[in-house]
């Protein structure tokens, strides 16, 4: 049997009794500052975000009421300043929100930059691309050369994107990370029109998720400028590319010309000739009606029925697919177009 | 003369009142303006009686055949005035409609006796009885020294009641929602007052029975809210049997044409995409009231 001298036992409990006393008090003491820290920021949201209304929307005097002392405070900042930004667009008010974070907010974020919890500078950066702290490009460069993780390498990119576009095309193209098309479109949507458009001038040079990306991101900018960029990628050898060019000139939804489409009613892959029917929904049907019967004839159930539809999508489309029925011999066709017609009757 | 004698079928003042009556309240609740016309013969002293019983019936007879079949008609006991309730028209379209008549009489030969002058009322709210009306004009138009063809007008009546409108605002974001509160306290709409109230879920709202009063109500709301979303609130109240006094104001961060869609499917009068310009919200909320009277 084991011998524990009694005065032993006591020592260890005594340490014991000390160690979890100590925690304890660490405890309530880490509690205490965090009730204390939302207790600030909730006053200051209750005190001043009318100030920040009137300041921000109501063109009042600035008042040095509204500079933060300590984090909490900034932390309130932060839920005004995100809430605005998320919910109005104002330039004005954009601008005050830029000018207040590089006066006041910087040295906030500078020091959380250097913190040891990747959570703080993480939302370091992510707040330094909201608020548009443009006074911290440096030292976003001088961080990325420490030892950081791929999430904040993005984010970096991201702020890169917003100040510096041509350093942020140049990292893209060095990058060692190779992103998700996902992750490229999240980056790509924040460029400006300019800047974006350079992504199509060597558009073979990117890799696959890039270039898929770019495609995605420009329709849904749905801008016409890009009409051009991506009718020029419909001659592209990947048909994947050409698919997705497709998608995109129909999400834009202006087709000036047909004859760059017509080939494609005669393509061999299946999805090119179901985004063509869907192209042809922005074409006047005198035009594209003849080849529009032409795929509602198709092998493909989900060609048919996408012809069928744009068709019936015109005034005199019932009419049309009524006549269509009458002289066809091609059953699958027939039934396609008495069944999207009877729909269309059971819509109005 | 068997123009003359159709000419005999028109109202007269004493049948008219009732009708007013009713037409006054309805400008209230259908938020419609009318207008009154009232003419008199300008050379009420020249000629015989029997030239001035016919000319009479030729005004009678005239007045009827350009009026609408809208427009009511009618002479008053002394058999020198005339006059017309405009319904759903303006001032502006009445004196345009007296413009055009008067070229016709000043123009063709077959009216060459007629010389008329009139006075125009417009009524936007009910505070006038008929009798008063009827003074009012004819006080207008008894200086014999006013022109022929002149037009008078009383303007006691055209300034419309202000109306209650019950605002809620239904927004989860504390500071955006307190924006909202401020943004429409502050807004001033020309005869309308607002009565905003704030709400962070559309449990709460739909708690408050505030939505169940017979005022207009103007529903401010994001798509997606804790506790009963927007779609299920647009639902409930499109639902109610006067569904017709909500106006619906959706706000969502969905900029698909899908969601757009559904929305203005299931019956909101407009979507905003956040993020969205104040100054925008205003001008639609005012568009919207301005729309209410013509």
């Amino acid at each position: 049997m084991i011998q524990l001298s009694i005065s032993f036992l006591l020592t260890v409990i005594v340490v014991l009794l000390v160690v979890l006393f100590l925690f304890t008090i660490y405890i309530l003491v880490q509690r205490h500052r965090e009730i204390r820290f939302t207790e600030v920021r909730d006053t200051f949201l209750q005190k001043y975000s009318q100030h920040w209304y009137n300041y921000l929307i109501n063109d009042e005097i600035f008042s040095i009421v509204l500079v933060p002392r300590g984090r909490a405070q900034v932390a309130a900042i932060e839920i005004i300043f995100s809430s605005y930004l998320k919910n109005i667009i104002n330039e004005k008010v954009e601008h005050k929100i830029k000018e207040f974070s590089n006066l006041y907010l910087k040295e906030f974020y500078e020091k959380d930059l250097s913190s040891k919890r990747w959570s703080i500078r993480m939302n370091a950066l992510y707040r330094i691309a909201d608020f548009q702290i443009e006074a911290l490009l440096d030292t976003c460069q001088q961080f990325e050369k420490t030892k950081i993780s791929e999430g904040e390498y993005f984010q970096l990119l991201k702020i890169y994107s917003i100040f510096q576009p041509e350093l942020f095309i140049e990292k893209i193209k060095e990058s060692s990370i190779n992103y998700s098309e996902s992750e490229y479109r999240r980056l790509f949507v924040l460029l400006e029109d300019d800047v974006f458009i350079r992504l199509f001038e060597d558009f073979d040079s990117w890799t696959k998720n890039i270039q898929f990306a770019a495609i995605d991101t420009a329709a849904v900018k749905r801008n016409m400028q890009y009409i051009d960029q991506l009718k020029q990628l419909l001659t592209h050898e990947i048909p994947e590319i050409q698919i997705r060019a497709l998608k995109g000139l129909y999400e834009i939804g202006v087709i000036d010309e047909i004859d760059p489409y017509v080939p494609f009613v005669t393509s061999d892959m299946w999805e090119v000739r179901l985004m063509v029917a869907k192209i042809f929904n922005h074409v006047p049907l005198n035009y594209s009606y003849t080849y529009l019967e032409q795929l509602l004839q198709d092998e493909n159930w989900w060609v048919r029925s996408q012809a069928a539809k744009t068709i019936v999508e015109n005034r005199e489309g019932i009419a049309k697919l009524q006549q269509f029925m009458e002289s066809s011999n091609d059953q699958y066709a027939i039934e396609m177009a008495q069944e999207t017609v009877v729909r269309k009757q059971g819509n109005k | 003369m068997n123009k003359l004698i159709i000419a005999e079928d028109i109202m007269q003042e004493h049948e008219v009142k009732g009708y007013f009556e009713i037409l006054r309240e309805s400008v209230i609740r259908s938020r419609l303006t009318m207008t009154a016309v009232f003419f008199k013969v300008a050379n009420s002293s020249q000629g015989t009686d029997i030239e001035r019983n016919q000319v009479n019936h030729q005004i009678s007879a005239f007045l009827k055949s350009k009026i609408r079949k809208t427009d009511l008609l009618f002479q008053l006991a002394d058999g020198m005035h005339w006059g017309i309730f405009f319904l759903q028209s303006s001032e502006v379209e009445v004196k345009a409609f007296l413009k055009r008549i008067f070229a016709i009489l000043t123009q063709e030969r077959e009216f060459q006796q007629i010389a008329l002058k009139a006075s125009v009322t417009e009524i936007r709210n009910n505070s006038v009885d008929f009798e008063t009306l009827l003074d009012k004009n004819k006080h207008k138009l008894a200086d014999d020294e006013q022109p022929t063809w002149s037009v008078e007008q009383v303007t006691d009546y055209r300034v419309q009641p202000t109306e209650q409108v019950k605002v809620s605002i239904i927004e989860q974001n504390e500071i955006f929602r307190k924006v909202l509160d401020t943004t429409l306290k502050n807004l001033d709409i020309p005869h309308y007052t607002l009565d905003v109230s704030t709400y962070e879920d559309g449990y709460s709202f739909l708690q408050s029975d505030n939505y169940k009063t017979g005022h207009m109500h103007l529903v401010v709301m994001n798509d997606i809210l804790p506790r009963k979303n927007g779609l299920e609130i647009l639902h409930i109240l499109r639902e109610m049997p006067n569904e017709k006094k909500f106006i619906i104001y959706m706000m969502s961060e969905r900029n698909s044409e899908g969601a757009t869609l559904n929305a203005y499917e299931g019956g909101v009068d407009e979507y905003i995409v956040k993020p969205f310009n104040l100054r925008l919200l205003e001008a639609k909320i005012k568009r919207t009231f301005a729309r209410f009277w013509l």
